[in-house]
Formats: C-alpha cells, sequence, structure tokens
C-alpha cells in the first residue's frame, strides 16, 4: 500500500519533463518507471524517492519492534488462560457441528490494520460457517469484537448483526471485562448454540517470524439440548439442581472460552504485525537497493553526457 | 495416596501440586475431601479453601467458581483466588472497611448486589489472614 502511493508519486515527479525533445536515453532501466520522450530523470528525484522509502523503512522498522515487546506482554496471559478452559472441554464435551436453529458467531477481529492477513481469514471463516449453519428455518447472527471485522461483515451482512463491540484493548484485557462482555452476549442475543472464532496461535512460537494459520472453534450448546455426557459420571454436590449447575457451568465455560479467545487474537495479531512489519522493511531494504544502482547509473550518464558536450563543443570549436 | 490439586484462574494457574486433603466451601457448606472421594461436581463459593499438606494448613480464597472432584484429582476453576501468604493484611482490612462503607451507600439493586459481592470478597481474604495466624 505504502509502496504503491511511492510509485504514483515518482510519476508524478516525471510527467514535467516530457516536454524536453527526444534523445536516445542512455539510460535504458529507467524507462520502465517512466513514459517515453524523456531526456533522463534527474538525480534529484531518484535522491527524492529514496529518502521516502528509507523514512518509509524506519517506519515499519520501528512498528516491528513495538508490536514485539506488546506480542511478548500479551503472550505469556494467553499461556496462563489457557488452562482454563481445557477441563471445561474434557468434562461438557465440545460439539462442533450440531444442528440448531439459532445459532449465534462470535467473530474476534482486531481494531488496528497493518497486521497481515488474519482478520480477512476471520471474517472467511465466519462467513463460511454462517453460510453452513443457515438454512429455511435456521438462522444465524454474528455478534463481532473489533473494528476490522465489523468493517467487513457490516457490507454484506448488515440486518445478521446482532451486537458489535469496538475498542476492546483500550484497557489492557481482564478477566472482569470480558465476563461481563460475555454476560451481555448471554443476556441479550437468543441461541441454541455458539461459535467463537478467532486466530490461534502456533504451540511453538520460537521465533519471531511465523504466520498465524490455525482458527480453533468452540462451540457450546444452551442448557436444553446440553451434552451431559461425563457430567453424569459426577454427583452434584449443593442445592441446585443438575440443570442449573449445567447452565451456570456452561456460562462460566462461555467466558473463559472467550477470555481465552480474546488474549489469542491479541497475541496474533501482534505477531502477524511483526511478519507484516518485517516483509515491510525488508521489501523497502530491496527498492532501495535498486534505488540507489538506479541513482549511481544517473550520475554517471549525466557526467558522460557532459563529458561528450564538453568534448564535442572543443573538437567543433578546433575543426 | 494423595491428591493432585489444580487451582485455576482466568488469569494464571495459582496452585498445581499434590496435597493431603482439602477444605472446600461450596454454597451447601464446607465440604472435606480426602484421596479416594466419591466423584462430584459442584459450584464453589466466595469462601475459603484450605489445603493440607503433611501437616500444615495452608488457606487461599478464592471468589466464587467451580470445582470437580474425581479420581484423586481435583480442578478447581475460579474467577480469582488469592494464598493467604500473598494477601497484605493491612490493605485487606482497609479494603473491608471500603466496601462496607460502599454497602451503606449502595442505592438500587445493582448496586445493592455488587456491593454486597464485594463485601462478600473482602470479609474472605480477611478472614483467610485471620486463618493463618491462628
Amino acid at each position: 500500500m505504502a509502496m504503491a502511493a511511492l510509485r504514483r508519486e515518482g510519476r508524478r515527479f516525471a510527467t514535467p519533463l516530457l516536454s524536453s525533445p527526444v534523445r536516445s536515453s542512455v539510460i535504458s532501466h529507467s524507462q520502465e518507471e517512466l513514459p517515453n520522450g524523456v531526456r533522463s530523470i534527474s538525480t534529484q528525484i531518484v535522491r527524492n524517492r529514496m529518502k521516502s522509502v528509507k523514512n518509509i523503512q524506519k517506519i515499519t522498522k520501528a512498528m516491528k519492534m513495538v508490536a514485539a515487546s506488546k506480542l511478548r506482554a500479551v503472550q505469556t496471559r494467553t499461556e496462563n488462560s489457557r488452562g482454563l478452559w481445557q477441563p471445561f472441554t474434557a468434562l461438557l464435551g465440545d460439539a462442533p457441528s450440531v444442528d440448531v436453529k439459532k445459532s449465534v458467531i462470535v467473530t474476534i477481529s482486531s481494531d488496528k490494520g497493518l497486521c497481515g492477513g488474519i482478520n480477512s481469514t476471520s471474517v472467511k471463516i465466519s462467513r463460511i460457517l454462517h453460510k453452513l449453519s443457515s438454512g429455511p428455518e435456521k438462522e444465524t447472527k454474528y455478534v463481532i469484537l473489533g473494528e476490522k471485522a465489523k468493517a467487513q461483515l457490516i457490507r454484506d451482512s448488515k440486518q445478521d448483526i446482532s451486537l458489535s463491540i469496538t475498542e476492546l484493548q483500550k484497557n489492557p484485557l481482564n478477566y472482569t471485562q470480558v465476563s461481563v462482555l460475555a454476560d451481555d452476549i448471554l443476556k441479550n442475543v437468543e441461541f441454541d448454540a455458539l461459535k467463537i472464532v478467532f486466530n490461534n496461535v502456533p504451540k511453538l512460537l520460537l521465533q519471531w517470524t511465523f504466520a498465524p494459520t490455525c482458527y480453533a472453534i468452540m462451540e457450546r450448546e444452551s442448557e436444553a439440548g446440553g451434552k451431559l455426557g461425563e457430567l453424569d459420571s459426577y454427583e452434584i454436590e449443593g442445592a441446585e439442581t443438575k440443570g442449573e449447575v449445567l447452565q451456570n457451568l456452561a456460562e462460566f465455560q462461555f467466558s473463559c472460552i472467550l477470555f481465552n479467545g480474546v488474549l489469542e487474537n491479541a497475541c496474533s495479531e501482534q505477531g502477524a504485525r511483526m511478519s507484516a512489519m518485517d516483509s515491510s522493511s525488508r521489501n523497502a531494504g530491496d527498492m532501495l537497493d535498486r534505488l540507489t544502482l538506479t541513482y549511481n547509473r544517473t550520475r554517471q550518464a549525466s557526467i558522460t553526457t557532459e563529458l561528450i558536450e564538453i568534448i564535442s563543443g572543443a573538437s567543433a570549436l578546433e575543426g | 495416596m494423595t491428591l493432585n490439586l489444580c487451582v485455576l484462574t482466568p488469569n494464571r494457574i495459582v496452585w498445581d501440586s499434590e496435597v493431603k486433603e482439602i477444605i472446600l466451601s461450596t454454597n451447601s457448606g464446607q465440604i472435606g475431601v480426602l484421596p479416594n472421594h466419591a466423584p462430584i461436581a459442584t459450584a464453589v463459593d466466595i469462601g475459603i479453601l484450605r489445603i493440607r499438606l503433611n501437616d500444615q494448613w495452608l488457606t487461599m480464597a478464592l471468589m466464587g467458581g467451580f470445582a470437580r472432584i474425581g479420581n484423586n484429582k481435583i480442578t478447581i476453576l475460579v474467577n480469582d483466588a488469592e494464598k493467604s501468604s500473598d494477601i497484605d493484611p493491612e490493605e485487606a482490612q482497609q479494603t473491608l472497611e471500603i466496601a462496607e462503607a460502599n454497602l451503606t451507600k449502595a442505592e438500587g439493586k445493582r448496586q445493592l448486589i455488587e456491593a454486597n459481592l464485594s463485601l462478600r470478597r473482602a470479609r474472605t481474604r480477611v478472614e483467610a489472614i485471620n486463618m493463618l495466624a491462628q
């Protein structure tokens, strides 16, 4: 995106030179960037381009380092929160493909951009899920967390969005905030089954350059059609009925999984931003190398032209 | 035979090791769990968890959640947990006083419920420290 702006900028500098008479340019390479009939690009233009490319490279490098430090901060919390939902899945079971009337897809995305393709892939998966679980009698609704998914989904599924929340990361993420959010969702949205889509971080995060690719889809059912599963083998202590305990447990599970999902998404957002900025810096470096070559060639060509003019002028005087 | 106890909160793993016995506070009273207990799933109230390792009792304040006991393995999932050794007595006392003041000031059903909850939480923390001192 930034590189395209640079290219446009370069062309804007080149067009005023069109008025000069046609002369075979010694520089053959530069012709791919300029329209025909230009005498030569001056070193000034190339120098300007080099300066702006260098500035962009500095910015992307700084962004990468900021993303790295943010990633380190979120990562420990994410790892700690992972242990919480595994006992739930072991106890209540996971039911990824259940046929229900009303299903809700919770899409978690980031608020800021420049983080690679993670938001588009989340939205793509949400759309696929939506198609899968929509039918004559069934309906699917979206609950959107994050600005980016909202921007993409609002274009074509505006009527299906029941709740959208943005600016989650204004305050550092904590469980109380997410549990309030989960409470809100449970109260305001009717559903029989719930699916959460977020970007997962691959298990072995050893190097900084990675591409988050896995998408975890957790589902949980409401108490009515709930899977009792292994819960049957446990006696329920306490005055509540089994149904009540199951519902409480399911709600707790939802908020835990949502918390973990939000953290994992934040982790993968920072990681994707790091790798995007890293490749951006590298591209800028490549561009800078090519521009340096062009610059040198331009410089030498102009010197050669001057020499030729002087010598031919001198020989014309003599002869 | 020892029990394997795991206390997890959304933010971190508070406890993960073997213990001899625990006393858990549920919404229908306190239950003691010894090795080879029958499998049980229960809700955990805002209260004290007492852990015994080799004749030494350790207290922890739990802020509500769930517990699953089965096959000599106990998993407790709570909203928040604090070991009594991590709680500062003066700070806990102050929090208790603030919570009590808030309760008298609370208006409206929602504020009343919230104030009650924070009072119980503060009280649990103070109790955890007092119990340790016994």
